[in-house]
């Protein structure tokens, strides 16, 4: 009796959660935290190393530089037979540099640094009978033979004059360097001469030419350091997350922990969330610090104007550095985390990691040779992009467009990477052992599963968003030629992409297209609700999108502006069915297919319902802002409204297909519009000078959206969102 | 003994549980349909050899690895339906088990208890209990790397116990502890048999299960081949110790194997 009232309170005790999820996130990461930052070896490399490297790299680019500065001060050998010769030239010498030096012969040499002059050695032989000088020049034991026969003619000063024969050995730029130098010091020394013999005679006398010289630093030389530094610092920053993100994962299982760890009824997902966390922050401390110690070492060196121009390293140029390397810590530390979830061990952890750190130093390096861009392909190339836009960055040369690309496609691939790695880490494989690991990735599962994986969903957002804007940047390069064939490969890419990639993997992971994209019949009456829903909502997006521009979101500058004016001319003259199809219907089925089918459903494996549809929805809004050959900034939030729309509908109805009339409907009557109403069409894309709709289409519009909100919210009453599909143990 | 009344539930049923891994050499069989019923205040002994399967049995019990057939049913939940429930309902001892180094107990079992879903009031009132029962007041605020093998063990002991389950599995208790360390995970045992819960020792030690389970099952190669109490095993094999007992069925074993 007395067991069988323990065990009830045993049941009590373990009933539902007691604690709230954020709560318990915090735990996780807090633990995380603390095993990583307790630990000596990630304190040493977060503040050791770049209080070390720094100061070393700076020593180092000093000693170069000076290295060089010696190089530019070049040594010329001059033969003579005497040493009278040699006094007398090495006088001679001295005046003219003087002479030119100076006005009136030389004026405005103030600006800009010098290059070191020439150092003159005069090599004069003990013993004059043995010496040849014409075979010294020639043997190349001197740069130039000099004979001075004196002549009673006088040089300014008090020189005596003399014929001077230079002995210049054939094709050596170096003897012709040391016979210039000599020959424009003793042209200097005549004309003063000159000039003085006719001041002396009472005449007045000034030159009738002025030479000023400017010295100007070559622009390369900054670049090539520019190139390094955010490569060094990108290289030192993820190095500090190396350590903890192997500690994390493999050494978990190393010690013992892992076990314990995943026997908690908590998701995969969440656990590696955390310790996610916990390598970001760590790579981020790193990034602070190299940052720290970087600023200290130029400022104590003084190179501050060397290496970032003439502003120096600003507060602001600091903190843009720093969101810079967020970015790329994000990305790395979840690439990190996908490589170390896998490993069973240290020792093959670092195995793994090796040839990542080696193919991230190849692209940096080269990114380091100018002339290299972030632009079109570039941006959507992982390390490159970041890497280049941290050298723009510096350059003070960085766009936004391309900068938004680089940013939206790497993050996208950490969250491919985070969720990935949350699939491998603690599995069967880690656990027990077993032969596999990053190899079960690309494995074909014999498991059916009803809807894919998050991971999955990431993955393929993550392939699909640089194919995406690839194929945008290959319709541009088609827009000149006929309108119809545009439109078919329109058609073709969106298909291909939308379409063809996720019933692709959906084939590939043996998921049912009808489950994996929720193909789902739905009964009739909920039908005219969506119709009235694609119908309205336009007036509305269309506003946000006026809106957005009259606050400054303009994105077409007048030559696009002119393209798309020749693109709505050019669509008039296709039948109008076509580019309603082309245009309208199919990327509304298609995209419908990927975010609200094959996307959503994936995220809800992992997320609750409203998580799923607002990181579906914003996704849907960042595809939007790449348009062909630019971006559409202020796209991004009315296509993420749509988005949330069109996700809440699929939910709401339990099937995409709802969702796809609804977009192909919305879609369509745009394009009808535009067709056939000159005003709207030059409305419908964003001139400078919109009016607003009338009110009264607006009070309509809304009228009508709010019935067909109704009449769904009423039709589909029955059957409330579950989580049907997704079986408890897959979660 | 409880494990004979009938009118106690069953909390623990495994049916036909079955799991193959995938080797170079083929597949291999490491838990051959194994069925088998455990009750509230009974301590079932999972007695094996090295490598009978007695480990993949408790991780597939967990919801950590997947049977490749058959079912695993806790208090009423199958663990291919509600996996985190079922977590919630088994507290996991394994000999093998680490404890994060950087964390003092304190926080370990703090971190545990958050991870099992218990509140900050449920949490300090849990801790403070165990503390008392497993006597970790003197390390409580120690770096665990630098406690002794005993400490850590009841440092493990209560944090499979932080969230107070139903069920709890033990996998080699005693493995690499002294005769004072064995005896902490006897009366832990007893202590449990006492409190109502179903328990589960996986064990290769066999005089160590004889002190302290109520009914025994054989595993050889995955497979079940006697089950009872020890009155019921000596009446079914004629021998009055475990080991006899293994050792015939090693024999016969090894019979087979050379076609005796």
């Amino acid at each position: 009796m007395k067991m069988a009232e323990s065990l009830r309170h045993s049941k009590r005790a373990i009933g539902s959660r007691q604690v709230s999820w954020w709560s318990q996130q915090r735990t996780f990461t807090w633990k995380e935290l603390c095993e990583t930052l307790r630990d000596r070896r990630t304190t040493v490399t977060l503040f050791v190393m770049p209080v070390l490297l720094y100061p070393l790299l700076g020593l180092m680019f000093r000693f170069i530089a000076v290295g060089n500065a010696a190089q530019l001060a070049p040594e010329y050998r001059i033969a003579v037979e005497t040493e009278q010769e040699a006094a007398w030239l090495s006088s001679v010498i001295q005046a003219g540099e003087q002479i030119l030096q100076s006005r009136p012969l030389r004026s405005g040499l103030s600006s800009g640094t010098t290059p070191l002059e020439p150092k003159v050695q005069f090599l004069v032989p003990n013993d004059a009978a043995e010496f040849d000088l014409e075979q010294s020049v020639a043997e190349g034991n001197a740069d130039l033979g000099v004979r001075v026969s004196f002549s009673e003619r006088q040089i300014s000063d008090g020189f005596p004059g003399a014929d001077v024969s230079v002995l210049q050995a054939e094709s050596s730029p170096q003897s012709n360097s040391v016979a210039t130098h000599l020959r424009e010091r003793l042209a200097a020394a005549n004309l003063l001469t000159a000039v003085n013999t006719i001041r002396q005679s009472g005449k007045s006398f000034s030159m009738p030419i002025e030479e000023a010289l400017q010295w100007i630093k070559p622009l390369n030389q900054t670049s090539a350091i520019l190139g390094l530094l955010p490569l060094v610092l990108l290289l030192m920053t993820v190095t500090g997350g190396v350590y903890p993100a192997i500690d994390l994962t493999a050494g978990e299982r190393e010690r013992d922990t892992l076990e314990t760890l995943m026997a908690l009824p908590v998701s995969r997902a969440r656990l590696l969330m955390a310790k996610f966390i916990a390598v970001l922050t760590v790579t981020m401390l790193t990034g602070l610090m190299n940052i720290l110690a970087m600023s200290a070492t130029v400022y104590a060196l003084q190179m501050e104007s060397t290496l970032f121009g003439e502003s120096g390293l600003s507060i602001s140029l600091i903190f843009k550095l720093l969101s810079v390397l967020l970015v790329f810590s994000t990305f790395y530390s979840a690439i990190l985390l996908l490589v170390t979830s896998s490993a069973r061990s240290f020792k093959e952890a670092q195995a793994l990691l090796i040839p990542l750190m080696l193919t991230t130093i190849a692209p940096g390096l080269v990114i380091m040779m100018p002339g290299w861009r972030l632009e079109g392909w570039l941006t959507i190339i992982p390390v490159v992009n970041i890497l280049l836009m941290a050298r723009e960055l510096l350059e003070e040369t960085l766009n936004t467009f391309p900068a938004t690309i680089a940013i939206a496609s790497t993050l996208l691939y950490a969250s491919a990477a985070l969720s990935l790695a949350a699939r491998l880490f603690g599995t069967d494989a880690v656990l027990t052992g077993s032969r596999s690991g990053l190899r079960d990735l690309l494995r074909r599962p014999r498991d059916v599963s009803e809807v894919p994986s998050t991971a999955v969903g990431f993955s393929t957002l993550a392939i699909l968003f640089p194919m995406h804007f690839l194929a945008s940047g290959f319709l541009t390069r088609v827009s000149g030629t006929d309108f119809s064939l545009r439109l078919i490969v329109s058609a073709v890419l969106t298909v291909s992409l939308f379409a063809g990639v996720p019933v692709l993997f959906l084939k590939w992971l043996r998921i049912p297209l009808k489950s994996g994209a929720r193909l789902s019949h739905i009964p009739v009456r909920i039908w005219p609700g969506i119709v009235l829903i694609g119908l309205s909502a336009w007036p509305w997006i269309y506003e946000m999108i006026i809106g957005l521009q009259s606050i400054g979101f303009q994105s077409l500058n007048a030559s696009q502006m002119q393209q798309v004016q020749e693109l709505l001319k050019a669509w008039r003259e296709v039948p109008v069915a076509l580019v309603v199809f082309g245009l309208g219907v199919l990327p509304g089925v298609c995209e419908e297919l990927f975010f609200r089918g094959f996307l959503l459903s994936s995220l809800r494996r992992e997320m609750n319902t409203a998580a799923a549809v607002i990181v579906s929805a914003v996704c849907f809004g960042l595809f939007h802002v790449v348009l062909a050959g630019g971006a559409a900034p202020e796209r991004l939030i009315p296509s993420t409204v749509m988005g949330l729309l069109l996700g809440s509908v699929t939910c709401r109805c339990r099937s995409v297909v709802p969702a796809m009339v609804l977009h192909g409907i919305h879609n369509s009557t745009l394009l009808l519009i535009a067709t056939f109403n000159q005003q709207l069409a030059n409305l419908a894309v964003g001139e400078q000078h919109q009016s607003h709709l009338p009110a009264s289409w607006l009070a309509i519009s809304a009228v009508i959206l709010g019935i067909g909100f109704a009449w769904t919210a009423v039709a589909t009453r029955t059957q409330t969102e579950s989580r049907m599909l997704i079986p408890e143990s897959q979660r | 003994m409880s494990g004979d009344s009938p009118s106690v539930e069953s909390v623990i049923r495994l049916h036909e549980l079955t799991r193959k891994f995938r080797t170079e050499r083929g597949d291999v069989v490491a838990v051959d349909r194994l069925s088998l019923v455990t009750r509230a205040g009974e301590v079932y002994g999972l007695l094996g050899p090295n490598g009978a399967g007695k480990t993949t049995t408790l991780r597939m019990l967990l919801g950590l690895l997947a049977p490749t057939h058959g079912e695993v049913d806790i208090l009423g939940t199958r663990v291919s339906e509600d996996l985190q429930k079922i977590r919630q309902q088994v507290g996991l001892v394994s000999a093998s088990a680490g404890l994060y180094q950087w964390l003092s107990p304190l926080e370990t079992l703090r971190y545990f208890a958050t991870g099992y879903g218990l509140s900050k009031q449920q949490t300090a009132e849990r801790i403070e209990e165990l503390v008392s029962r497993m006597g970790l007041s003197g390390f409580l605020h120690r770096r665990t790397a630098t406690l002794s093998t005993g400490q850590k063990q009841r440092v493990n002991l209560a944090r499979a116990l932080v969230h107070d389950p139903p069920v709890v599995l033990l996998d080699e208790p005693t493995r690499g502890l002294d005769v004072v360390g064995s005896q902490v995970v006897f009366d832990f045992v007893a202590e449990l048999r006492q409190t109502g819960k179903a328990v589960i020792v996986c064990t290769h030690q066999l005089d160590e299960a004889q002190r302290l389970c109520d009914r025994f099952g054989l595993l050889h190669h995955g497979r079940l081949r006697y089950e009872g109490t020890m009155v019921e095993l000596q009446q079914q094999t004629g021998l009055s110790s475990l080991v006899e007992m293994f050792l015939q069925i090693l024999g016969r074993a090894a019979r087979q194997t050379v076609g005796v």
